[in-house]
């Protein structure tokens, strides 16, 4: 009791008024790369994505909306799926599809019938 | 054009492609920015680069007028009119329509049977924010906070950087401009800015989505076929829907910048651990709260004319703040709940405001205000002002059922969306700070994996963000 009286009276330090602080903080910004490693990153990336979610690829070329490229890139982009999957690299997505669709079809409590 | 789809990845491919090889040609990599952001924002509609690009014009001539007035009538007379001038502009495209609809229901209601006419244009996506962009950069050159600006590529650099053009964060001229003036010497944090664009698209496409079309949007849709379980549920699922939707834009709105060598500030903050409603305020969509602090309140008299008048600045900021949502009654009061919040906050500050609080206390503050926040989120999703008022009446009563709706996948989401509030900033740091030690190529293969794994978690399709529509 005598504790959280003390702790009562003590008074909080000022709140800083919320400056404009940046979202990075400089303790992380020390470290770093060049404009060329951010673009060797960002082909990598894209690489892989497109190894690992080819499953979405024909739908997301659909909805880059070109009529002229979207016909050529969509086949292209089911060719590229097929290869994936003979290679097997459909399956952590299938897998965690799968898992998402069970997940979302969970109850509370199992159905009388 | 969203982030999470590859429409934008290729569009930032070409992007970083160009930064590389301009390397160190500074100015023509702004220029290459500026076609960039005006290419990004044409595919929401072409003819809006034309308000964007005559905000912009009206920004750079009022700086530069109000730098070259003689006295300060003059100044005053210019800041004025260019503020006037983009109110008016974000007044004709966001609240004619609410202003003729309100009109005509008083008119109806006086037994008038004249209406006014609709003109039904279409809103402008982020004229919002870049509206307050402008705003911003004339008033703190009437201030003299910052330098006017000389060169007009910054200028339309400033309005309409990509990264944070379509929902925020808002960017101060002080803050942006002067990083326009010299490149940066500074390393591009590629560590932070992946793992940042990683977080993001989690809570967006997992958390968000699964919440807003599992849970959220059944109930606010029907709220008089859910009982008080649901109904609670959903109020606690759209709180964290909207805080993954809105922080994860932000996130990967900063890393993007952060890629192209540019800082952006901070624009979350755990809001929902706060423990006072100011405190929520200092730690939720910053950049607006601070710039509606500095812009409006302050200018109002703030909290400097005594008591009544500061619990009155209090209230008209917040409504306005609430009007600037959008044009409805809901988001009014919406903002009339979070100024009267804070005014009565204010009122009882010398009881609560300068005392430490005990363990427990900090708790019962945190959900005090966690359900306030919560409370007043109902009228800000609700359809219109009478379901928020059907979705209240249906919280304080029917509580005989359990949960129809949300099944233990969306519950366990919810409860991942609020224990990630509490999380230490100590864990985000280390992680970034190991992303960093990692190669580029090997972070770029990490990245395009993990990004892989949240879209086959995620739904088919990507929603839009919430804020796109204010």
């Amino acid at each position: 009791m005598v504790a959280v009286e003390r702790e009562l009276t003590e008074t909080l330090p000022a709140v800083a008024a919320p400056v404009t602080a940046d979202a990075i903080p400089l303790v992380l910004r020390r470290r770093g790369a060049s404009v060329r490693e951010v673009l060797a990153m960002t082909v990598v990336g894209i690489f892989a994505l497109a190894l690992f979610a080819s499953r979405d690829l024909p739908s997301w070329v659909r909805g880059i909306g070109d009529e002229r490229v979207v016909e050529w890139a969509e086949t292209a982009a089911v060719k590229w799926d097929d290869a994936m999957e003979s290679l097997g690299l459909v399956r952590p997505h299938e897998a965690l599809r799968a898992w998402v669709s069970w997940a979302l079809e969970l109850k509370w409590s199992r159905d009388p019938r | 054009m969203l982030f999470p789809t590859l429409g934008f990845l290729l569009f930032f491919l070409v992007v970083a492609a160009a930064m590389a090889v301009l390397d160190t040609r500074f100015t023509a990599k702004k220029a290459v920015l500026v076609v960039a952001s005006y290419y990004f924002y044409a595919q929401w509609d072409w003819r809006f680069c034309f308000l964007l690009a005559g905000s912009s014009l009206v920004s750079y001539l009022a700086g530069q007028l109000i730098d070259a007035a003689a006295d300060q009538r003059r100044r005053q007379m210019i800041l004025g009119i260019a503020v006037a001038l983009h109110l008016g502009l974000l007044g004709a495209f966001k609240y004619f329509d609410f202003f003729i609809s309100s009109a005509n229901q008083l008119a109806r209601l006086l037994g008038l049977e004249h209406e006014l006419p609709f003109i039904e244009i279409l809103l402008p996506v982020g004229i919002s924010f870049f509206t307050f962009h402008g705003i911003s950069y004339i008033t703190d050159v009437y201030r003299g906070d910052v330098a006017v600006c000389r060169n007009p590529l910054d200028m339309l650099l400033y309005m309409s950087f990509f990264p944070q053009l379509v929902a925020g964060p808002i960017v101060r001229a002080a803050y942006f401009l002067p990083q326009l003036a010299r490149p940066s010497a500074e390393p591009i944090p590629i560590g932070p800015a992946l793992l940042l664009i990683l977080v993001g698209l989690f809570k967006k496409v997992v958390i968000a989505n699964y919440v807003a079309t599992g849970l959220v949007d059944p109930v606010f849709s029907a709220p008089t076929s859910y009982g008080g379980p649901d109904l609670l549920l959903a109020t606690y699922g759209y709180a964290v829907q909207i805080y993954c939707d809105f922080s994860a834009y932000s996130d990967m709105a900063i890393a993007l910048a952060a890629l192209l060598g540019f800082r952006f500030p901070a624009n979350f903050n755990q809001p929902y651990r706060a423990q006072r409603l100011r405190e929520f305020w200092q730690r939720w969509h910053i950049s607006l709260s601070t710039w509606l602090r500095d812009y409006l309140y302050k200018p109002l008299g703030g909290n400097r004319q005594g008591r009544l008048k500061t619990y009155r600045n209090l209230l008209l900021t917040m409504l306005l703040g609430g009007l600037w949502h959008g044009a409805a009654w809901k988001f009014i009061a919406w903002g009339a709940l979070h100024g009267g919040g804070l005014a009565v906050e204010r009122m009882l500050e010398p009881w609560i405001g300068r005392r430490a609080l005990s363990p427990i206390a900090k708790i019962v503050a945190t959900l005090v205000v966690f359900h306030f926040v919560c409370l007043a989120w109902i009228f800000f999703r609700a359809e219109d002002f009478a379901m928020a008022s059907l979705y209240i009446g249906g919280l304080a009563s029917g509580w005989g059922g359990g949960l129809q709706q949300a099944g233990p996948f969306v519950v366990a989401l919810i409860a991942l969306g609020l224990a990630g509030q509490f999380t230490p900033d100590a864990l985000f740091d280390r992680a970034a700070t190991a992303f960093a030690r990692v190669p580029s190529w090997g972070l770029g293969a990490t990245a395009g994996i993990i990004v892989a794994l949240i879209n086959a978690l995620g739904p088919d399709g990507v929603a839009p963000f919430i804020y796109f529509r204010f």
